[in-house]
C-alpha cells in the first residue's frame, strides 16, 4: 500500500505569492499520475510538499493513510528524481547506486542485495563495474534511477527528469519509465510541463494552471472532454483552434453556429447532441468560443463527401509539410485555424480551399468564464 | 594523516590477497588492517627494529615490514604483511608502492585544500600566496568558479561527502567546509564559461543533495576568478549573492552575483538614503496603505510588461476591474503605473522597501 492523499492543500510564500491553491488529490496505490502545466504553475512546489522539503501552509497530506504534514522527509519513504542528476565520476555504477545507502549506514549485504536487484530491474547488471564516463546517455539515466530504486521507496517523485535529454533519448526514456513503473509496481508522481510526455506516460493526469488544479482525468478523457479553454488548448498538439466571437443561433429546433467575421464567415448546423444541450441553449444569441482540434478539420475528398453540411471556404495562409502529416494554416475571415491533413494535399499558400470538420467533436466555451458549455 | 585513507587502500588489497595486510604508525600502533581484529594493537618492538634497519624489508615476529617513504630519519608509517616468506616480501613491497602513492596524493590534496581555504577566507598574506602556490604546484592563472552552498532548514554533515564525490578531480576541484551550514566549491572551469554552465553545475549540486539527503540549499555563485588572488573576492560575491537574493529573489535557489541587477545596486545604498527616497516617492505613508492584493496586482502588471489585457487575463479579472485598481493606486500614490517613468519609480521603490524591511522589519514612514 502506498497511496498519497492531499486535502485542501495551500502553499503561501512570504511576499504574498500563493503557489498552490486548494489542491485535492487521491493518488492510488501503484498509480502513475502526472502533474502537468506551464512553468510556474506550482508543480514542483506540490511535489516538494509531498516530499517534505516545503512546509504545507494549509491542508493535510496523507501517505498510506498517515498524516504526514510534520513527518521529516527521511521518514516519508519517498525517493526523488530530478533533471540535473549528477553521477559520481570516479565511482563505479555499483558504488554510485550504493552511495546513498552507505551514507544511511545500511548493512553491506543489504546494500548488495538491493543494488543487484535494482540493476536487474534496470537491465544494467553488466555495467556495474563501469565508471560513468564509459556509459551512454541512456545508461546514465538508468543509473540515476537506480539510485532512487535502491531505497525501496513507497512513492517515487519525479520532477521533469527527462527535460535535459535530446529528443530521441527522451522518447526512449519515456517508454522505459513506463515499463519501469510496471516492474516496480509502486506509486509514481511525475511532474512535467510537456503535455506530450503527460499524454504518453500517465494513467491519470492533473492539469494545473496558476497553482490551481484545472482537471484530473485520463489522457483520453482530457483530450475528448476538456472542462475549460485552458485544458482544451493545453492538451493536444498542435493546439485546439479557438474561433472567438462565434455566434449561436436557433432555427427550426436546431442550433447553428456562425464563425469568421463580417466579411467572410460560415454558418453550420451543430449536431443536436451538442447543440441541444440545455447549457448550450442558454447561450443562443450570444457569443461563444468554438473549439475545433486541427486533426478534425479536413480537406480530403472523402471527408468533404461525408461531411458536406459542415463545409466552408478558407484561405491557405501557410503550408507546413511534416512527412507523415501536413499542417495547413488557414484563415476564415480574420480567424486563424490550423488543420492537420493528409500529406498528399495539393493546397498551396494563397489558395482558397474547401474544408470540412467533424462537427460532433467540437467544443463550445463561454468567453467570460472560459468553461466548456457542452459537457 | 587520515588512517581512513590507508584503510580504504588496504581494503582494496584485501580483494587480491587473503594475507593479513596493514599499516602501523611511527610508534607501532596498528592504524589500518585487512582484518579488524588487529586494529589498535601496539607493536613497539617492530617499530624499534624498523627505525634501525636498512634492508629492503624488515622481518620480525612472524611478519614482514616495510616503511613508507618520508624525509626524516625515523619512519612515520610502515606497511606489514603476515608471514616471513617470499610472497609476504613481494606483497609488502607492492603494498608499499601503492600506499606511498596514496599518501602523497592525500598530503597534496590536503595541503592544497587548506591553501585554497586560506585564500578565500583572507587568511594568508598576498605575498605568501605565490610562494605557496609554487610549492604546491598550484596553477595560479586558470579560470575558477566559486560556489557557496548553504544548507537551509536542516543541516546534514554528509553533504560534504556527497560534494566531495561529485567533484572528485583532485587537481581541479576543491570542496571546503567553512562552517556548519556552508560548503564552498572552488572549481576549475573552461576559459569563457558562461553563467548558464555555472547555473547547471549549481542545479546539479542542489538536486543531488535533495535526492541523496533531502536537504534544501541556496547556492551563491561569484564572478569567475581568472587568477587565484581573485578567489577571495569571488567568494565574497557568492556570499553577497545569497544575501541579496534572500531579499529580492526569494523564489530562487541559485543566485549568480552577475545577475543581481538592480538588487545589487540597492543593497549597497545607505538605509537613510533609502528612507529619504521612499518618503519622497510615497507621501504620507501611502505605500503602507496598499494591501496584499493590490501589491500582487502591481507585481503581475510588471511581470506582464505593463500590458493591461494580458495582466487582466492572468489575474482572471475583467479589464475594467484592473483599470479601476490602477486608478485607485494612482489616487493613493500619485503614480500612474501605465506610464513608463512612473512604473520604474514604483518598481525601484518596491525593491527599496523590500530591502529596508529585510534590514529592520517593516519601516514606518512619516
Ligand atoms: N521559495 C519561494 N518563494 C517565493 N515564491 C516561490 C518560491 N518557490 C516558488 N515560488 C513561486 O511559486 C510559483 C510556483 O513555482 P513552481 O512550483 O516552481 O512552478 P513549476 O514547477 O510548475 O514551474 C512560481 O510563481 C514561483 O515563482
Ligand atoms: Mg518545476
Amino acid at each position: 500500500m502506498s497511496s498519497v492523499t492531499m486535502k485542501h492543500i495551500y502553499k503561501k510564500y512570504a511576499g504574498g505569492v500563493i503557489a498552490v491553491t486548494d489542491f485535492n488529490l487521491d493518488v492510488e496505490d501503484k498509480e502513475f499520475i502526472i502533474l502537468v502545466g506551464p512553468s510556474g504553475c506550482g508543480k514542483s512546489t506540490t511535489l516538494r510538499m509531498i516530499a517534505g522539503l516545503e512546509e504545507i501552509s494549509e491542508g493535510e497530506l496523507y501517505i498510506d493513510g498517515k498524516l504526514c504534514n510534520d513527518v521529516p522527509p527521511k521518514e516519508r519513504d519517498i525517493a526523488m528524481v530530478f533533471q540535473n542528476y549528477a553521477l559520481y565520476p570516479h565511482m563505479t555504477v555499483y558504488e554510485n547506486m550504493s552511495f546513498g545507502l552507505k551514507l544511511r549506514k545500511t548493512p553491506k549485504d543489504e546494500i548488495k542485495r538491493r543494488v543487484e536487484e535494482a540493476a536487474q530491474i534496470l537491465e544494467i547488471e553488466h555495467l556495474l563495474d563501469r565508471k560513468p564516463a564509459a556509459l551512454s546517455g541512456g545508461q546514465r539515466q538508468r543509473v540515476a534511477l537506480g539510485r532512487a530504486i535502491v531505497r525501496n521507496p513507497k512513492v517515487f517523485l519525479l520532477d521533469e527528469p527527462l527535460s535535459n535529454l535530446d529528443a530521441k533519448l527522451r522518447t526512449q526514456m519515456r517508454s522505459e519509465l513506463t515499463k519501469l513503473h510496471k516492474r516496480l509496481d509502486t506509486t509514481f508522481i511525475y511532474v512535467t510541463h510537456d503535455q506530450t510526455e503527460a499524454m504518453t506516460m500517465g494513467s491519470r493526469i492533473v492539469v494545473m494552471k496558476d497553482g490551481i488544479m484545472q482537471q484530473v482525468s485520463t489522457p483520453q478523457d482530457l483530450y475528448q472532454n476538456p472542462v475549460n479553454l485552458f485544458v482544451a488548448t493545453f492538451i493536444g498538439s498542435p493546439s485546439m483552434n479557438k474561433l472567438e466571437g462565434s455566434k449561436l443561433t436557433e432555427k427550426d429546433g436546431h442550433t447553428y453556429i456562425t464563425f469568421g467575421n463580417e466579411n467572410e464567415n460560415a454558418t453550420v448546423q451543430l449536431p443536436d447532441e451538442i447543440g441541444r444541450k440545455p447549457a448550450v441553449l442558454e447561450h443562443i444569441g450570444k457569443e461563444v468560443v468554438l473549439g475545433i482540434r486541427p486533426e478534425h478539420i479536413h480537406d480530403e475528398d472523402i471527408y468533404l463527401k461525408n461531411y458536406p453540411e459542415y463545409k466552408f471556404t478558407a484561405t491557405v495562409d501557410n503550408v507546413e509539410p511534416l512527412g507523415a502529416q501536413t499542417n495547413l494554416f488557414l484563415l476564415i475571415g480574420d480567424q486563424q485555424a490550423t488543420a492537420v491533413v493528409d500529406p498528399t494535399t495539393t493546397a498551396k499558400m494563397g489558395d482558397r480551399i474547401e474544408v470540412t470538420f467533424e462537427a460532433d467533436r467540437v467544443h463550445l466555451f463561454d468567453p467570460e468564464t472560459e468553461k466548456c458549455i457542452d459537457l | 594523516m587520515s588512517s581512513r585513507m590507508f584503510q580504504s587502500v588496504i581494503m582494496q588489497m584485501k580483494e587480491a590477497s587473503n594475507r593479513l595486510i596493514g599499516v602501523i604508525d611511527g610508534e607501532g600502533n596498528v592504524i589500518a588492517a585487512s582484518e579488524p581484529s588487529g586494529l589498535g594493537d601496539r607493536w613497539e618492538d617492530a617499530a624499534h627494529r624498523l627505525n634501525s634497519a636498512n634492508e629492503m624489508v624488515t622481518v620480525t615476529g612472524g611478519k614482514t615490514f616495510k616503511a613508507l617513504t618520508n624525509w626524516s630519519a625515523r619512519f612515520d608509517y610502515a606497511v606489514f604483511v603476515d608471514g616471513e616468506d617470499d610472497l609476504a616480501k613481494s606483497l609488502c613491497i607492492m603494498a608499499c608502492v601503492a600506499l606511498n602513492g596514496a599518501k602523497t596524493n592525500y598530503e597534496e590534496k590536503h595541503d592544497r585544500a587548506t591553501f585554497v581555504k586560506n585564500i578565500i577566507t583572507d587568511n594568508i598574506l598576498p605575498g605568501d600566496i605565490y610562494i605557496h602556490a609554487k610549492e604546491l604546484h598550484f596553477v595560479t592563472d586558470v579560470p575558477r568558479a566559486v560556489f557557496l552552498i548553504r544548507q537551509v532548514d536542516k543541516v546534514d554533515v554528509a553533504a560534504m561527502d556527497v560534494l566531495q564525490n561529485m567533484f572528485a578531480e583532485k587537481q581541479q576541484d576543491f570542496v571546503i567546509s567553512v562552517n556548519e551550514t556552508d560548503i564552498v566549491l572552488v572549481r576549475q572551469v573552461q576559459p569563457g564559461s558562461d553563467g548558464k554552465e555555472l547555473q547547471s553545475v549549481a542545479k546539479a549540486i542542489e538536486e543531488t543533495l535533495k535526492s541523496e539527503l533531502f536537504i534544501k540549499t541556496v547556492i551563491g555563485i561569484g564572478t569567475v576568478a581568472n587568477h587565484i588572488r581573485e578567489l577571495a573576492d569571488s567568494y565574497k560575491e557568492a556570499q553577497t549573492a545569497i544575501e541579496v537574493g534572500k531579499v529580492f529573489d526569494t523564489e530562487k535557489s541559485v543566485i549568480n552575483y552577475e545577475n543581481l541587477g538592480l538588487g545589487r545596486l540597492i543593497y549597497q545604498l545607505p538605509t537613510t538614503l533609502c528612507e529619504i527616497f521612499l518618503s519622497e516617492v510615497f507621501k504620507k505613508n501611502s505605500i503602507d496603505s496598499l494591501d496584499q492584493e493590490t501589491l500582487y496586482t502591481i507585481n503581475k502588471f510588471f511581470e506582464n510588461n505593463l500590458n493591461v489585457s494580458e495582466t487582466s487575463r492572468k489575474l482572471f479579472v475583467h479589464r475594467n476591474t484592473l483599470v479601476y485598481r490602477l486608478e485607485k493606486i494612482k489616487k493613493i500614490t500619485g503614480l500612474d503605473l501605465r506610464e513608463f517613468d512612473h512604473a520604474i519609480i514604483f518598481k525601484v521603490a518596491l525593491m527599496v522597501k523590500k530591502y529596508l524591511d529585510s534590514r529592520e522589519g517593516p519601516v514606518r514612514l512619516g
